[in-house]
């Protein structure tokens, strides 16, 4: 079983990494898939028989600590129950129909092995997702489906609108991952080493636990039900499913119909038991579904468009199961959650004949849609007109027809403050400036004469020139360097802040940097490359399309962006989490600056990818006037 | 479709005050006329060009629109070194420039040098004009914000049937429901509520467009140009509101919108956003520091530039291609034997088949299994329009080329021994159209979700099996239904239409046909009208793989009304007084010839009094086997198909494609078209041809005045034309002429596709459809004398600009001598070719195609004679 676990996890990997190093002819790449997803349909069938032959357990595998230091330890750790083997029953099912769908969909399309590589990245996060045995290894399989969702989303580089629509995806997921990294850092802090999902429950039934940490439980109740709003589209951030349609078909209907959608209710089925032990977070769950039931509900009544409708149409059921989840439900969920994406998975495949559906077919009954009838087509249904005063007719329209205003809602209230406080930022102005390094100086000199109040203020500081550092990069638009740099810098900061609260952890700090400097030069050294024929500033929001022009430098330039925002590639995503949990197991309010700037941090250098990479190769060329 | 004037005048462009109105009709001439998604109509994408010579529009074009106009350098050096492109045309296609011979010499040189980048676009007025210099200075992604308002607005106003709840009231206009959500709602309709535009909301469109137009282009000189950078930066849905604007009849449900609508929203929308975004205000396109190079809107831009290299190797290709045709056809003494069958005794069957390419290889392999059967070619409409509703359509459609307006209406019935057997109830298999959100849809998913995982496994791993709904998908109607053909009074309906037609339009109709392909004696005791249609599952592009002359729907109603017609009595009896005798013995019988299943269906067999038993069920053997081979010639441009020797195989293949949920290429199409032949089938019956050529049947002989090729060519201009150039250019610039790959298509409001849900409408044809298409004009070969075309084309009025514009290439062919001749303005060219150009020679088709995966030259089939 142990081995099977495991065979779930490195299959899908292995043919990442195989369908990377082919030559990318179409039967090879189609060779490997088919292989992998049987290999993985045997491995996953064999271990849920033998699973239901040992009478359903809860079974929990260790397979290795990947770093253990005082009191801090990253165990590789799987878990199997009844919720993970119906996620991987679904998993495997709808991907295999997916592979060898698209084994012909996507026949002599450009990108091809793009493709593949992406959906088997996000297969192997979703396993790692389903079988993770504590919220560590969750989180890492949470970043690599946020990252092949990305990647997808922006699958036809070459218009603006998929690659602005990835980034927007992108950074509702990394706003919402805060959730998932305080969560992680906070169960540490609570539980310990007892973290782990298999224990969750035993915790939970003494009573102590609770009363003890009462405002620590609630606290992480909202990181978690943050962390699955976001990915599961909820209220308030339910605008971004729609827009992520711009993949191939198939990828849409595996991603937003079927997988992804559902991983916010995976996590909260995991975690059950932290946030229903108390009645005001489930309320919370409870009024989330509910609100996105009826935003949602009434959003898909305007979608002019059939994926958009679809999108809403899966939302509204994830609402449902976010309510059902609160009243405690669990069977029922899974239930609702197989259900819903399987038919929104193939509603979406065949979501192209819709034409034809209401042009040939319905006309003849009296189905939903009739053109015939004037009657429906126009203004709202008769019920909606004859009793409501025409001024609220048209506000729910517009309501409806703006999707809840939820967009500009997250805008406004997120985004732009963040935006307005990066534009004034000069992080060059205050390096210049003689009084502030004046002062740091002196205090400098305090704190290391062993003036512990120094310290304490030095570390304020530094971390509070680490956010301004991200805000001016997530601000900056004119050059991708200095966003890089000023990006780097702030996880400098990051370091230097923890070193001074504690300079016994400056083992940690190295595998943090460890991870960060390479990526840092790395990509330094990329961008001059790509930029030293470039005149950037003359047309800064140009997609410069290197993906294709330059793709060696554009997959440096991809691994190095990863790196430095601490994907789970280099050790600097577990030292991220080493730095969160010591320095806020001293100093709890540090665990907000630093959250802030891994958000921005993600999202600037995203951003530089994007523009850099992204778009379509124009040379413009003059046509001879002579001739 | 559209009624605007094809020849530009200026007088708008000159700066003595601004006029709105003429301004707007100036600009939307350039505007995409692609209607709505239900009836797909071939057409030149470049109609607004059509008064310019071909290689002048296209660089025209190019200089508005940002689109490539030819195909990559090394593509045309690569057909070269393999031989597809050939010395004498490249001979022929440098004399075609007038350059002098040192000129050519060099020009030569140049050919062959390496160059990658001059096929890009050129320096545009869509991609660097004022409002691209305006946005970069201002740092604003404006048309990632406004577009996604414009378009929910447009897609809800305008939806057909997709959304719940519908935008407009009955009657009313876009703007006014615009502004009735804006100034008569609790929520503001942003950006409307903006302080900077909400003050103008209660001017008139005219006069907001002027406003606006001041604060952000600040100079008259450049408002026309501004609106027309606005326009063509959602090229799809602007041109789709001016198709609605000037046809409403597009539309199923009506809907009243214009162009100047559109532009008074779209820009208080971008004055509300801009002022927003620059709260301290910000410099009009006039004030900006300098706008140089940026291209302007003028007498210049409109001038063209061709660039000769490509010019003298796309002509080079076309000469070479249309050499392959042109050289095979040259010689009369191999094709007498094939005269003798025709003309000696009666054939066993005749069979009248569409022009369309797809039906070139369906003729040739079933003249090959049967060569007692004759076929003849004509537009698929079989020269009888009319709006047809059928039993199970929604509404009526127009059943005849675009050019034509129908004044009949022909429904469908069932028979009166049937039993009316439709439920009221969808089918329950359909229910996962129907979205249904909520308490509905929360039930469904608990229950019956989880039956589509065995839904979903089925149809992705056993397409070969039926589909459920692939019948009532298909076009077949059902066996048991007549048309109302034949009208019982002259009292038009509501719409204005005439319900069915009299004895004498159905004489006229028929006999005009006959005449047309020039079958009015030796009939033979069956006669086939075969329509097509091609069925295809998950294809929201359906109606662009349906027949053509019927713009885009599939032929069988046709057929069945023309079989019908000319079986009449009474209608056989008015022939016979205008010369055209049917023997009583004669049945006409429908079929349709489903294109992508390479299926037959037979029609009304039982309405035959005394059906020819004996020649149908020849007729259907001969024709099954025709259908395999047929099946199998297609499949070798199938990567993934069978390429073995099985005719069964390759048939079983073409039937699961057109099943297969997952299947982005039902079948190519008209992705091969490139030849149109207009003569006797005498003249091409020798010939393999590779589904390259439309083919319509003309007998010379019974047109001295060139009235009869005058009918024929004014349906092959639009519709055979329509054809080629829409995929030539759909090749030439996919994204900016065609609509991309299809995969990530989403249907809008059954208006058309986007990429996305909030995408501007694709038009133009897929990456799917065009992806093995060469290129190339459409070359006509008509089997008449040069003086009687020109007869012809003196009568074609506008038309004659396909010709004389060489957007087609024509050449007249002698019957008797096969001397050929190629048009132009200046007048009939003689055509030679270097002696030693031979076609290559085959025993049968079978021989030529295996193995061979790119287009295949003319070849001349030995094995014809028997």
């Amino acid at each position: 079983m142990n081995q099977l676990l495991l065979a779930c996890q490195i299959l899908p990997l292995t043919a990442l990494l195989s369908i990377m190093l082919s030559d990318g002819s179409e039967k090879k790449i189609t060779r490997i898939s088919y292989w992998f997803s049987h290999a993985m349909g045997i491995s996953i069938f064999a271990l849920l028989a033998l699973w239901a032959l040992s009478g359903f357990p809860r079974h929990e595998y260790h397979w290795f600590t990947l770093y253990e230091q005082d009191g801090f330890s990253f165990p590789i750790l799987f878990y199997l129950d009844k919720v993970s083997a119906a996620y991987l029953f679904c998993v495997w099912t709808i991907f295999a129909v997916i592979i060898k769908y698209c084994r012909v969909y996507l026949h002599r399309e450009t990108g091809y092995k793009r493709f593949f590589q992406t959906i088997f990245g996000f297969v192997f996060g979703l396993n790692l997702i389903v079988l993770s045995g504590d919220i560590d290894l969750l989180f890492a399989g949470w970043e690599i489906v946020g990252i092949s969702s990305f990647l997808l989303i922006a699958f036809y580089r070459h218009r603006p609108q998929p690659v602005r629509n990835a980034l927007r995806a992108y950074t509702i997921y990394r706003f919402c991952d805060v959730g998932l990294l305080l969560g992680a850092w906070m169960s540490h802090l609570l539980f310990h080493d007892s973290s782990h999902f298999s224990t969750l429950h035993a915790l939970f039934e003494n009573q102590a636990i609770l009363q003890d940490n009462y405002s620590g439980i609630f606290m992480l109740s909202w990181l978690i039900i943050l962390a699955a709003s976001g990915k599961s589209a909820q209220f308030p951030f339910s605008f971004w499913l729609p827009r992520a349609m711009e993949g191939p078909t198939p990828s849409s209907a595996i991603f937003y119909g079927a997988l992804s959608i559902h991983l916010g209710v995976f996590l909260l089925l995991r975690t059950q038991p932290i946030w229903s032990s108390e009645f005001l977070p489930r309320l919370v769950v409870f009024g989330i579904g509910l609100l996105t039931v009826i935003v949602a509900s009434l959003s898909e009544k305007t979608q002019s468009n059939i994926k958009g409708q679809l999108a809403y149409a899966s939302i509204v059921q994830v609402g449902f199961m976010f309510m059902e989840l609160s009243m405690g439900l669990e069977s029922l969920v899974l239930l609702h959650f197989m259900g819903n994406a399987f038919l929104r998975c193939y509603q979406l495949l065949v979501s192209p004949s819709i034409v034809t559906h209401l042009l040939r077919l319905e006309g003849a009954v009296d189905g939903d849609f009739t053109i015939v009838n004037a009657e429906r087509m126009h203004f709202l249904p008769s019920t909606i007109r004859d009793t409501l005063p025409e001024v609220l007719q048209n506000t729910l329209y517009v309501f409806a027809l703006q999707e809840g205003n939820l967009e500009r809602l997250v805008k406004t209230l997120l985004w732009d403050p963040l935006k307005r406080l990066g534009a004034k930022v000069k992080v060059q102005g205050y390096i210049q400036n003689p009084w502030l390094l004046g002062g740091i100086a002196v205090l400098l000199l305090f704190a290391l004469s062993g003036f512990d109040f120094a310290k304490g203020v030095l570390a304020f500081l530094v971390s509070v020139a680490m956010v301004l550092a991200s805000l001016s990069a997530f601000a900056q638009k004119h050059s991708p360097v200095k966003v890089w740099n000023t990006v780097a810098l702030s996880s400098f900061l990051a370091g230097i802040a923890v070193w001074l609260m504690s300079s016994a952890y400056w083992t940690d700090i190295m595998l943090f940097l460890s991870g960060i400097i390479p990526a840092w030069l790395l990509g330094w050294w990329v961008l001059e490359k790509m930029l030293e024929h470039e005149n950037f500033v003359a047309s800064p929001f140009v997609f410069r399309a290197m993906a294709e022009t330059r793709p060696r430098l554009a997959l440096l330039l991809f691994l190095s962006f990863l790196g430095l925002v601490g994907f789970p590639i280099t050790p600097a995503f577990l030292g991220e989490d080493l730095l969160l949990t010591h320095a806020s197991d001293q100093h709890p309010w540090f665990a907000l600056p630093i959250t802030i700037t891994f958000v921005m941090n993600g999202v600037a250098a995203a951003r530089v990818f994007l523009r850099l990479c992204m778009g379509r190769p124009t040379e413009i060329s003059y046509v001879d006037e002579s001739k | 479709m559209t009624s605007h004037t094809s020849r530009y005048d200026h007088s708008t462009t000159q700066s003595s005050g601004f006029n709105l109105d003429a301004s707007i009709d100036y600009v939307a001439r350039w505007l995409p006329i692609q209607g709505p998604i239900k009836d797909f109509v071939h057409h030149n994408i470049l109609h607004a060009f059509q008064h310019l010579r071909f290689h002048e529009a296209l660089s025209v074009a190019g200089k508005l629109f940002g689109a490539r106009s030819y195909l990559p350098m090394d593509d045309y050096q690569m057909l070269y070194r393999q031989g597809r492109i050939k010395d004498f045309a490249l001979d022929w296609a440098l004399n075609q420039t007038g350059c002098n011979a040192e000129q050519q010499q060099a020009l030569r040189a140049i050919l062959f040098l390496q160059d990658k980048h001059s096929h890009y676009p050129p320096i545009s007025l869509a991609n660097h004009g004022l409002r691209n210099a305006w946005l970069t200075h201002l740092e604003i992604d404006l048309n990632a914000m406004v577009h996604p308002i414009i378009f929910r607005l447009l897609s809800s106003f305008l939806d057909q049937g997709i959304s719940r709840w519908i935008l407009p009231k009955n009657g009313e206009r876009f703007w006014d429901s615009v502004l009735r959500l804006a100034q008569n709602s609790l929520l503001p309709l942003y950006p409307f509520n903006e302080p900077a535009v909400a003050g103008l909301l209660n001017d008139s469109p005219d006069e907001i467009i002027s406003s606006c137009l001041q604060k952000i282009v600040g100079a008259e000189t450049h408002y026309q140009q501004y609106l027309l950078e606005i326009l063509l930066a959602h090229p799809g849905w602007s041109g789709m509101v001016r198709v609605i604007e000037q046809n409403p009849q597009s539309l199923l449900v009506k809907r009243l919108i214009s162009i100047k609508e559109l532009l008074a929203v779209e820009l208080l929308c971008e004055l509300a956003i801009v002022s927003k975004r620059k709260p301290g205000g910000f410099p009009a396109i006039a004030e900006l520091p300098s706008l140089q190079g940026i291209p302007l809107l003028n007498e210049k831009l409109l001038q063209p530039n061709v660039p000769l290299k490509f010019r003298v190797w796309h002509d080079a290709m076309e000469w070479s291609l249309y050499s392959e045709l042109l050289v095979a056809m040259k010689n009369p003494s191999q094709d007498e034997g094939e005269r003798q069958t025709g003309v000696g005794q009666s054939p066993i069957a005749q069979a009248l088949f569409c022009i369309d390419d797809r039906e070139c290889s369906i003729r040739r392999n079933l003249e090959e299994v049967n060569p007692g059967i004759e076929t003849f070619g004509a537009a698929g409409f079989f020269g009888i329009d009319f709006f047809y509703k059928g039993l199970d359509d929604a509404y009526p459609v127009a059943q005849c080329p675009v050019v034509i307006t129908p004044k009949h209406l022909v429904l469908e019935s069932l028979d009166e021994s049937q039993e009316e057997k439709k439920s009221g109830m969808l089918e329950f298999s359909k229910m996962h159209y129907t979205a249904h959100s909520m308490f509905r849809g929360w039930l469904y998913t608990q229950t019956l979700g989880l039956g589509y995982a065995f839904r979903m496994a089925w149809d992705v791993f056993r397409p070969t099996a039926k589909l459920p709904g692939v019948r009532t998908l298909s076009e077949v109607s059902d066996a048991h239904t007549h048309l109302h053909l034949l009208r019982e009074n002259d009292e038009p309906n509501a719409d204005g239409h005439l319900l069915g037609f009299s004895l004498s339009e159905m004489a006229d109709r028929i006999g005009g046909l006959l005449r047309n392909i020039g079958l009015t004696e030796n009939f033979s005791p069956l006669v086939m009208v075969v329509a097509h249609g091609s069925s295809s599952v998950n294809n929201p592009h359906f109606a662009a793989y349906d027949c053509g002359a019927c713009s885009g729907k599939p032929g069988a109603p046709n057929a069945r009304a023309f079989a019908w017609m000319a079986n009449h009595d009474g209608v056989r009896a008015i022939l016979r007084e205008r010369g055209i005798d049917i023997p009583a013995a004669t049945r006409f019988v429908s079929a349709m010839h489903n294109t992508s299943r390479d299926e037959m269906s037979y029609f009304d067999e039982h309405e035959l009094l005394e059906p020819p038993v004996r020649e149908l069920q020849v007729f259907k053997q001969s024709m099954e086997i025709a259908l395999e081979r047929n099946a199998r010639e297609r499949c070798r441009w199938f990567e993934l198909a069978p390429q073995s020797e099985s005719g069964k195989d390759a048939h079983q293949h073409v039937k699961s494609r057109s099943s297969s949920i997952f299947e982005p290429r039902p079948e190519y199409d008209h992705s091969n078209n490139l030849y149109c032949v207009v003569g006797r089938r005498a003249i091409t019956r020798s010939l393999f041809m590779d589904r390259r050529s439309f083919l319509h049947s003309y007998d010379a002989a019974t047109d001295p005045g060139g009235e009869i090729l005058a009918k024929i060519m004014s349906a092959i201009f639009p519709v055979c034309g329509g054809i080629n150039l829409q995929y030539m250019f759909s090749r030439l610039d996919n994204s900016v002429y065609g609509s991309g790959t299809k995969l990530p298509h989403n249907v809008i409001g059954l208006l058309g596709v986007a990429n996305g849900v909030e995408g501007d409408l694709r038009t133009g044809l897929t990456q799917q459809m065009i992806e093995v298409h060469e290129p190339a004009r459409l070359l006509i070969v008509i089997e008449q004398a040069p003086e009687i075309i020109d007869m012809t084309l003196s009568r074609l009025g506008e038309l004659r600009d396909w010709a004389e514009n060489e957007w087609v290439r024509m050449v007249a062919c002698l019957p008797d001598s096969r001397e050929m001749f190629l048009y132009s303005v200046k007048g009939w060219e003689k055509i030679e070719f270097p002696a030693d150009l031979q076609a290559p020679a085959a025993e049968q088709s079978e021989n030529i195609f295996p193995g061979r995966d790119k287009t295949i030259p003319v070849h001349r089939l030995s094995g014809r004679h028997q």
